[in-house]
């Protein structure tokens, strides 16, 4: 398992975010449309329960007013009320007066205008007035009666004057007629009644001047110049509608409010009802705002339900995938319970239940052929390896050989073109050395240089014999030869200087090998010769056989030379390779040529100024034949 | 009486100065510069040793050995080579009647010496 790929979302949040939208937005849809119709249809109610207040009370006031009308109406009618005498109808205009607080004043006047009785609550003038002329008087003599001119009582309380005839019950004609002056302050204290401040309304009656007759608020109402807003008493004033509502703006305060009016009948009044819409509206507002709160309350709740549903749908699904992660990381023990439940989700985990099981079992299948598939890859590479190393080792000798025989092949040529002049110049200075020696005073210097000739030849040839040794490839003629005896001839024959001494010590066993002995000989030999030239002045040289690893012989060469650098140690083997300023390179190559031919080696190890020792390993030769009688 | 010695090579130097040396050793020398002229001479003038290079531009020594040994069982026949001789060639040049071989240079005393020991050999 690498890097785990970029969520694209999760299916948690999606079926949420399905959810809230199939389930909230036709209900905010509906629910809005409820609210503004209910709030709608609320105001108007509200606004017509206003109308409905305003028209209730217009009733009111004109019963309120007629009810006095008809007490003097009904004094006044009375069948004896013509007929009495002055301080009998002043008996009954007192006893009005006492049970009707709301009259202020009561006359009775005769049918020529004279003031017959004036009875009044505050004031108690006697002095009786000629009503001939006065304009109500007339009014009420000419209709009947009257209800009017209103006044503000005393410069404060507004007051109305009514009056009715008396009438002859014989003749049926007026003889007279009854003015009252009543206080209608009463209809302030209904309003107030009404519409107590507490409900921040406000009501009032006008009559068709404007003139204010009663108000809710007390206070109003006794100011000398009292009167409704101009805005409001504009509408009012102007409307030939009996009853009416709405909303308005009051421009004095900018107060946003609900009107109601209803024209009083019979009196040309009108009832005016005014509330703040704040107040007016506040049902509708509590409707909205308990709908929002219920709104709330329902998207929590759906958003629960949401997260609840989503959980139990996504749960399976993530225990599958759990399962399946598990899976990719190829742990098929372990799996998360897949109890589904019965439906398409519980489908699916049994389909990956199956799924996950062939695939354990292909698994299994997979990593034994991989198992398989390794081992045959290691033998087979071990097995290229091998054989590329047979190879390289084979391809090497063969290069090897392929050199050596190129180098063969030009060291006869080389040195078979060189021993032709080499002999003439050799037949020549023979011929000059007997001439000069025939004569009676030979010269000594050209007898010297005879002789100088005489060795560079002999050099000259002895170079040539080694290039065409170590190149000459012949067959091995091998023989069998005890170790002791043959090294024994070998050195004995060997030509040692003076200053050098030769120290021999050979191995007790004296082991038999199978050895090609000329071959073997020019090795040892080169191999002395290499030690004594470099002991110019004087040294030890040893030679000495041991029984080396078991199955070898060793024999070395060790001189108390100078030694050579590591390096030059590693070289000294090649063929051509010299430190020597007179030499081929290629007496130790000889030496290495003819060790391996006798399928052993020869190893170097030196010192600087102490020497160097050569060991040259040949194989024991097993089960030789018994050692000829002597040494051992 | 001089022995006569026949000397056949190309290589006229060498030829000429193995002449002079074995002429101051006292034998009387013959030349040839090449394997037709050489066997000429030899049959007329029945030398008693033949020296022969074992390689000759028209010819090789084997031929010329088998040749001479053809026409007289007398003759002293030694090979001079400049290089190693195989076994097998050791085998054939002796088998062709070869009685010496001399590789390229040579002592000349002791080519003296081995060419008197071999004429005394045969009785010359």
């Amino acid at each position: 398992m690498t890097e785990a790929p970029k969520k694209r979302g999760r299916l948690f949040y999606k079926f949420l975010l399905i959810f809230l939208i199939v389930s909230l937005v036709p209900l905010g849809i509906v629910g809005y449309y409820l609210v503004n119709l209910s709030q709608i249809t609320l105001n108007r109610a509200i606004s017509r329960d206003q109308e409905a207040l305003a028209v209730g009370f217009a009733d009111t006031v004109s019963s309120y007013i007629i009810n006095f009308r008809n007490v003097l109406f009904d004094a006044a009618h009375l069948e004896d009320f013509a007929s009495m005498n002055t301080p009998k109808q002043q008996g009954l205009v007192s006893h009005i007066m006492q049970l009707h607080a709301a009259f202020l004043e009561i006359s009775v006047i005769n049918a020529d205008g004279q003031e017959t009785v004036r009875l009044g609550r505050f004031v108690h003038e006697t002095r009786m007035r000629d009503m001939a002329n006065d304009a109500l008087f007339m009014k009420v003599m000419r209709a009947g009666e009257f209800i009017g001119g209103l006044e503000k009582y005393m410069g404060s309380y507004p007051a109305v004057t009514m009056g009715v005839q008396i009438v002859n019950p014989v003749t049926n004609q007026p003889v007279g007629a009854v003015l009252a002056k009543m206080s209608l302050t009463a209809l302030s204290s209904l309003l107030k009644t009404g519409f107590p401040e507490t409900t921040h309304t406000q009501a009032a009656v006008i009559d068709s001047s404007g003139f204010l007759i009663a108000h809710s608020n007390s206070k109003e109402i006794y100011k000398p110049d009292a009167k409704l807003p101009d805005d409001v008493l504009k509408i009012l004033l102007q409307n030939d509608a009996k009853t009416g509502s709405g909303e308005m703006i009051l421009e004095s305060t900018g107060e946003r409010v609900l009107s109601a009016f209803a024209e009083v009948t019979e009196l040309g009044w009108v009832v005016y009802i005014q509330r703040s819409v704040s107040v007016a509206y506040q049902a509708s507002d509590d409707m909205l705002k308990r709908t929002w709160r219920m709104m709330m309350i329902v998207t929590v709740f759906v958003l629960f339900l949401g997260y609840a549903v989503s959980l139990v749908i996504t749960q399976p699904i993530q225990a599958l995938r759990e399962a399946a992660i598990k899976l990719g990381e190829g742990d098929f023990d372990y799996l998360p319970d897949l109890s589904m439940p019965n439906d398409e989700i519980g489908e699916l985990a049994h389909t990956f239940m199956q799924m996950s099981e062939s695939l354990k079992v292909k698994t299994v299948e997979i990593m034994s052929a991989k198992t398989e598939l390794e081992r045959l890859n290691r033998s087979l590479e071990n097995r290229v390896e091998a054989r590329t190393r047979e190879l390289k080792s084979a391809q090497d000798e063969l290069i090897k050989k392929e050199r050596l025989a190129a180098i063969g092949q030009m060291s006869s040529v080389v040195g078979h073109e060189i021993r032709n002049p080499l002999a003439v110049i050799n037949n020549s200075i023979y011929f000059i050395k007997t001439k000069t020696n025939a004569q009676p005073n030979p010269e000594p210097k050209v007898l010297k240089h005879i002789s100088i000739i005489e060795s560079e030849i002999r050099q000259a040839n002895g170079i040539i014999d080694e290039i065409l040794g170590y190149a000459r490839t012949r067959e091995l003629n091998p023989k069998v030869m005890h170790i002791n005896a043959y090294l024994e001839d070998l050195t004995m024959s060997f030509p040692v200087p003076a200053h050098v001494e030769m120290i021999k010590n050979f191995a007790p066993e004296n082991p038999a090998v199978s050895i090609d002995p000329d071959e073997m000989a020019q090795a040892v030999r080169n191999l002395i010769k290499n030690g004594i030239e470099v002991m110019p002045e004087h040294g030890k040289l040893y030679v000495r056989s041991e029984v080396a690893e078991g199955n070898m012989v060793r024999i070395d060469v060790e001189d108390t030379g100078c030694g050579m650098p590591k390096e030059t140690a590693e070289k000294i083997f090649a063929p051509f390779f010299t430190t020597k300023a007179r030499g081929t390179g290629l007496g130790l190559a000889v030496v290495k040529k003819v060790a391996d031919r006798h399928k052993g080696r020869v190893e170097v190890t030196s010192v600087v100024g102490k020497g160097t020792c050569f060991k040259l390993f040949i194989p024991i030769l097993q089960n030789p034949p018994p050692a000829p009688g002597g040494r051992s | 009486m001089a022995n006569k010695i026949l000397i056949i090579d190309d290589d006229n130097h060498l030829r000429e100065s193995l002449a002079e040396v074995l002429g101051l050793e006292g034998f009387d020398c013959l030349e040839a510069g090449n394997a037709k002229t050489g066997i000429a001479s030899a049959k007329k003038n029945m030398p008693d040793v033949v020296i022969m290079d074992i390689q000759l531009p028209d010819s090789s020594g084997f031929q010329i050995c088998q040749e001479l040994r053809k026409f007289s069982k007398d003759f002293i026949l030694i090979m001079m080579t400049g290089r190693f001789l195989s076994a097998e060639e050791k085998t054939q040049g002796l088998s062709l009647g070869a009685d010496e071989y001399l590789t390229k240079p040579f002592d000349l005393q002791e080519l003296s010496i081995r060419i008197r020991q071999l004429l005394t050999r045969k009785g010359k």
